[in-house]
């Protein structure tokens, strides 16, 4: 099977004042159709930048660089014309559902209202096909038609979480972007979200980047796991090889440590010490490398590349080279 | 020291320091710089400005125009003789370069008891012209001497155009457009009744203080006859010019500086202060309490300042500081919703649930705790109320409600307004006042603004 | 939801104006009383002339009768706190009495009529400045936020702080002065020419005479707006739902005109009513430099001339628009946010 999606060296740098801060640099993955992809790391590590890069709208001073390829079906959309992106890729073949739905709709606008904006701006449609292509959407994500004469600040978070979700598949893309989709809810709407995601994705065959920082998240949702850190991938995955055997990268092996076990008892709770890294000036070397346990002395003078340990499992550290 | 780092970022805060800085020293060094010394409690004495220019624009437009006028001037450097018949003779120099002759000449002087004096002119032509000639009699101790070359020398004057003037233009005197000053101060050839060639040089006028014929067998009295000195009123006055009450405009906008300042200080600082603390209190207790503090406070947002401000001041004829004291009563409600929504947030902060399961008094969380996030905050607010406290207090003095024993910007733009300065198109009476007023607003606002850029709380609870 | 609202805003309001004419009528009370005893003196002299044959003692006494009774009929003999309800009654009816001096266009001394003549005068000026500010503010307010710290936001924003203290009535100063004394190129003041022309050339002559006033008050005024525009419309643009609006696929004008500014729409209006009442207030002196026949100018003419009756229905007319400009605010603020309009959580 061809892949949906494959992103080369895509390079994102926000040019401030003080400097280029690399958010992401040089990274690479690829997504198959009906996979869904999760994408983890501390805060700043680059993941919600990945989301934006693939809908190519990275906030000023944002850009991203030259050489950097974003190939969805077969078109690298970064060449293309902000224009051609808004009428062809964004929310037609990409969509995406930001963190914090919450503020994700206008005030002063109705749910129907809204939707409808969106869909007449991708489709020709006659106003009763497109009610009722939005109530009928708004039925997936179990939500009752009346929404549609709502205002957001009407609806409890899950609601304005399933609206969302709700206009981000209507207009039936290849890939929906998830970007932290339940962090602000409780944990009994969380799970009725993930299993709505669940069931969408079977039923309209969709394929998901799924962002979290939520390992437990990741692993009950996500067929394979990209972790991040500092704008880097440091270890690519399947779930069985992430969190089935005991992970490569000393990072993702931390960051499992640091997550406490119900059944497990602990004195201490475990933690990743020092800071994620300027990306202004990142470390020399391996990014990780003030924070490792078991550094070498290539590791303070020679970035890692991504290499292949196992098929399907990519690792970014010389420990793992042999 | 974060702060001045910040501060330092915005030019338009360091600029608005700078004026401020600058308004201060003037206020304190006003004696210094201030041309009128007692301007600021003489403004309404007719006698302090007798001997100035009326209405006369300022002296630097000399340098736009090609006739120069004749700027005011006073003369007190004098050299004294006695002459052989024992006169004593006063001699001031006035080098004349201008092409339009001083208004008047003013010869001022302290004297006592009886003196004969003599006023007299030598030009740069060698020709002398006697001005004036009289006997004082009675001058009670130190009285006051005064005397007007306009008024007093008409006939020396006619009497010299006379000398050198053609028969027949002198017959046209009726029609002669020349005064007393500008006969004096031109060329003597015939037309010179029309037209004046301005006779430019070194003049040297003379006091002569004539000793009086002694009674028979009595004493020769002696004279007493101090301070000469000669004003000349020209017809350029001054930095800002003149009003048509002769006073000097520049010494009214100093003198009135410092009230605006003062006006401004006070009443935004207290009207500030109080709206801080009243919607901090409104906020915290919360309930009842706001409910009928907010109650109170719409009733006072709800008054119109201006009309009743101006009805107010004109049944009560209040002075500066009432003024003052009824601007804080209006103003005080200003900031109080703003206030109120930041203090209902801080509320929220667990801080403040801590203080109280602490056991803090109301008192102690309001003002200890609560107060100081705000207090920053409202530096920008005090800031940007002065222009409005300075804007109201020149409103009610604009229409002659103001305190009329004070000088302030508000006053003289009164004076103007009422002496017709718009329609006689006076633009050195009207333009420094409210020029000084929005400079003084300026500052405040570049200030307030740096402020609030700094200090506004930026609330993390979003 | 937004109905109980609306009432409770505008009960609230009445309860409030019914305070402050009380107030005026307190503080006033003796000022008027003194008025009206010189007009009922005015009107028993008159009748007395009237009365003819009679010998003097009579006529003093047919005086003292009248008087009397003119007394007790206006209620001057009343206690204190009687006569103060009674104006304050008959202030917020709107029955103004009779002014001592100033007569209405048609030489009537109905206080109600003078007044209501001028309120229109003012409107006119005042909310017409006001659209003309708005719609510039909105466009360069608009421009400022879509390139913030660039230099026309930097330039406009320095300009705004130098003009924050300039009062406008010195402006109109030195305007008149320039445009109509030195240059005379407008009318100095007056609404009208006199005499006034007929027909369509009325309403050019009123706009001539409008030109000076409204250019005064536009000037100075769009600074402060579209300065407040460009705040409110960046932090909305910082939003996340405007991300997510343009992350859709809305195009940028809809996202700026549809999104942005129907979010700032409650602010916004919010800032053009406090502008139009601020400047009613400060109308007094505006309008008496142009001789502008509005409100302040009547205002100000009444306490020169001493028209007491005159003066306290300004200032109740005054602060009923101002309350009613409040209550407005409050009211169009609730309309357009849905969050008030609306209310609640499902």
């Amino acid at each position: 099977m061809e892949n949906l999606l494959e992103v080369k060296n895509l390079r994102l740098y926000y040019h401030t004042s003080k400097g280029a801060v690399k958010a992401l640099d040089d990274v690479s993955f690829s997504l198959k159709e009906g996979e869904t992809l999760g994408l983890v790391g501390e805060s700043g590590c680059g993941k919600t930048t990945t989301g934006v890069a693939l809908l190519k709208m990275p906030s000023p001073p944002g850009r991203i660089e030259k050489g950097s390829q974003i190939i969805i079906d077969g078109t690298d959309i970064v060449p293309l014309s902000d224009k051609e992106i808004r009428k062809n890729i964004r929310w037609e073949k990409i969509s995406m559902v930001f963190q914090g739905a919450m503020n994700c709709l206008t005030p002063v606008y109705t749910i129907g209202r809204q939707m409808l904006e969106t869909l007449n701006e991708h489709r020709m449609m006659e106003e009763k096909q497109a009610v009722e292509l939005i109530k009928e959407y708004l039925g997936h994500v179990g939500l009752p038609p009346e929404v549609m004469n709502r205002y957001p600040h009407e609806l409890s978070g899950g609601m304005k979480q399933r609206v969302v979700i709700a206009s981000a598949l209507f207009l039936k893309p290849r890939l929906v972007i998830l970007d932290e989709p339940t962090t602000a809810l409780d944990v009994i709407v969380q799970a009725q979200i993930i299993n709505l995601l669940k069931e969408l994705k079977k039923t309209f065959n969709l394929s998901f980047i799924f962002i979290t920082h939520d390992l437990a998240l990741e692993a009950e949702v996500s067929d394979r796991i990209c972790v991040m850190y500092a704008g880097k991938i440091a270890e690519l995955g399947t779930n069985a090889q992430i969190y089935g055997k005991e992970p490569l990268h000393p990072y993702t092996q931390k960051l499992l440590q640091a997550t406490p076990l119900l059944h497990k008892k602990v004195d201490t709770l475990a933690f990743i010490p020092g800071t994620p890294p300027d990306l202004i000036n990142p470390p020399t070397g391996c990014r990780f490398n003030p924070r490792c346990h078991c550094t070498m002395e290539k590791c303070f003078t020679e970035e890692p590349p991504l290499i292949e340990v196992e098929p399907g499992h990519q690792v970014a550290c010389w420990r793992c080279v042999k | 020291m974060e702060f001045w780092n910040e501060f330092k970022r915005d030019k338009s805060g360091l600029v608005g320091l700078g004026i401020l800085i600058l308004c201060i020293l003037l206020v304190v060094f006003e004696p210094l710089i201030i041309p009128y010394k007692e301007a600021g409690t003489k403004w309404r004495s007719i006698e302090y400005w007798q001997d100035n220019s009326q209405s006369a624009p300022p002296v630097w437009t000399n340098l736009f125009t090609k006739t120069k006028q004749a700027a005011s001037a006073d003369l007190r450097d004098f050299s004294k003789t006695v002459d052989a018949d024992g006169n004593t003779i006063y001699q001031f120099h006035y080098n004349y370069q201008y092409d339009l002759a001083p208004y008047d000449l003013i010869i001022r002087a302290v004297g006592t008891g009886t003196i004969p004096l003599t006023v007299s002119v030598m030009r740069p032509d060698k020709q002398v012209i006697e001005l004036f000639s009289t006997s004082l009699y009675n001058l009670s101790e130190n009285e006051p001497i005064r005397i007007s070359i306009l008024n007093s020398s008409r006939d020396s004057a006619l009497s010299f155009v006379r000398e050198f003037e053609s028969e027949e233009n002198f017959g046209n005197i009726q029609t002669m457009s020349a005064g007393v000053t500008e006969i004096i101060f031109s060329e003597a050839k015939p037309g010179f009744v029309q037209n004046q060639i301005p006779l430019k040089g070194n003049y040297i006028f003379e006091i002569k203080v004539s000793q009086p014929i002694a009674e028979e067998g009595q004493e020769i009295p002696k004279v007493y006859f101090e301070e000469p000195h000669i004003s000349v009123v020209g017809r350029v006055s001054g930095l800002l010019g003149t009003d048509n009450s002769k006073r000097d405009i520049f010494s009214g906008i100093i003198a009135g500086l410092k009230w605006a300042l003062l006006i401004g200080f006070f009443t935004s600082i207290i009207s500030v202060f109080v709206g801080v603390i009243y919607g901090i209190i409104t906020a915290y207790f919360g309930g009842k309490v706001d409910s009928a503090m907010m109650f109170f406070w719409d009733y006072f947002i709800s008054l119109p300042v201006l009309p009743i401000l101006i009805v107010a001041a004109a049944i009560f004829k209040p002075s500066i500081w009432t003024l003052v004291g009824v601007l804080i009563v209006f103003s005080w409600a200003g900031s109080v919703k703003t206030v109120r929504s930041i203090a209902l947030q801080i509320k929220e902060e667990t801080f403040v649930e801590a203080a109280r399961a602490l056991g803090a008094s109301h008192g102690r969380i309001i003002f200890r705790h609560m107060a100081p996030i705000l207090i920053p905050y409202s530096f920008a607010s005090m800031a940007l109320a002065v222009p409005g406290a300075i804007i109201y207090e020149s409103t009610v003095s604009l229409l002659g409600l103001g305190d009329t024993t004070v000088v302030t910007w508000g006053q003289i733009l009164n004076d103007a307004y009422q002496g017709q300065a718009m329609l006689t198109g006076l633009w050195w009476w009207i333009i420094p006042p409210g020029l000084a007023i929005a400079i003084i607003g300026m500052t405040f606002a570049f200030l307030g603004f740096a402020l609030d850029r700094i200090l506004h709380p930026k609330l993390q609870t979003r | 939801m937004y109905k109980w609202y609306a009432i409770k805003r505008i009960l609230k309001g009445i309860v409030i104006y019914s305070l402050l004419i009380f107030t005026f009528s307190l503080l006033f009370n003796k000022v008027a009383d003194e008025t009206q005893r010189s007009q009922i003196e005015e009107q028993v002299r008159a009748e007395a002339m009237r009365q003819k044959g009679k010998k003097a003692e009579e006529i003093k006494a047919f005086q003292d009768q009248r008087r009397k009774a003119l007394i007790r009929l206006y209620g001057l003999d009343k206690p204190y706190f009687e006569k103060v309800i009674s104006r304050t009654v008959k202030t917020l009816t709107f029955n103004f009495g009779k002014s001592t001096i100033i007569k209405s266009s048609d030489g009537d001394r109905d206080v109600r009529k003078i007044i209501f003549e001028t309120i229109p005068r003012s409107l006119l000026l005042f909310t017409l400045a006001a659209i003309i500010e708005l719609i510039i503010a909105i466009i360069l307010g608009l421009k400022k936020a879509q390139n913030p710290g660039k230099s026309l936001d930097k330039g406009t924003t320095l300009v705004t702080m130098i003009l924050y203290g300039l009062p406008t009535w010195w402006l109109a100063m030195l305007l008149v002065m320039l445009f109509a004394y030195i240059i005379k190129i407008f009318p100095s003041g007056g609404m009208y020419s006199s005499p006034p022309p007929e027909g369509i050339m009325r309403l050019f002559d009123m706009l001539y005479h409008m030109i000076l006033p409204l250019a005064t008050l536009v000037l100075l005024g769009f600074w402060g707006g579209s300065f407040f525009i460009r705040n409110i419309v960046l932090s909305i643009l910082q939003e996340d739902y405007i991300m997510s609006a343009r992350a859709r696929g809305i195009p940028e004008k809809k996202v700026l005109f549809g999104h942005t500014l129907r979010s700032a729409a409650p602010p916004i209006v919010t800032m053009v009513l406090l502008g139009i009442i601020g400047s009613l207030g400060g109308a007094i002196i505006f309008e008496g430099i142009f001789s502008w026949p509005g409100m302040g100018n009547l205002y100000w003419i009444a306490l020169q001339q001493n028209d007491i009756p005159v003066l306290l229905a300004d200032l109740a007319i005054t602060t009923g628009i101002y309350q009613l400009g409040l209550i407005a605010l409050d009211l169009i603020y609730g309309f357009l946010d849905p969050r008030i309009k609306v209310g609640g959580k499902a």
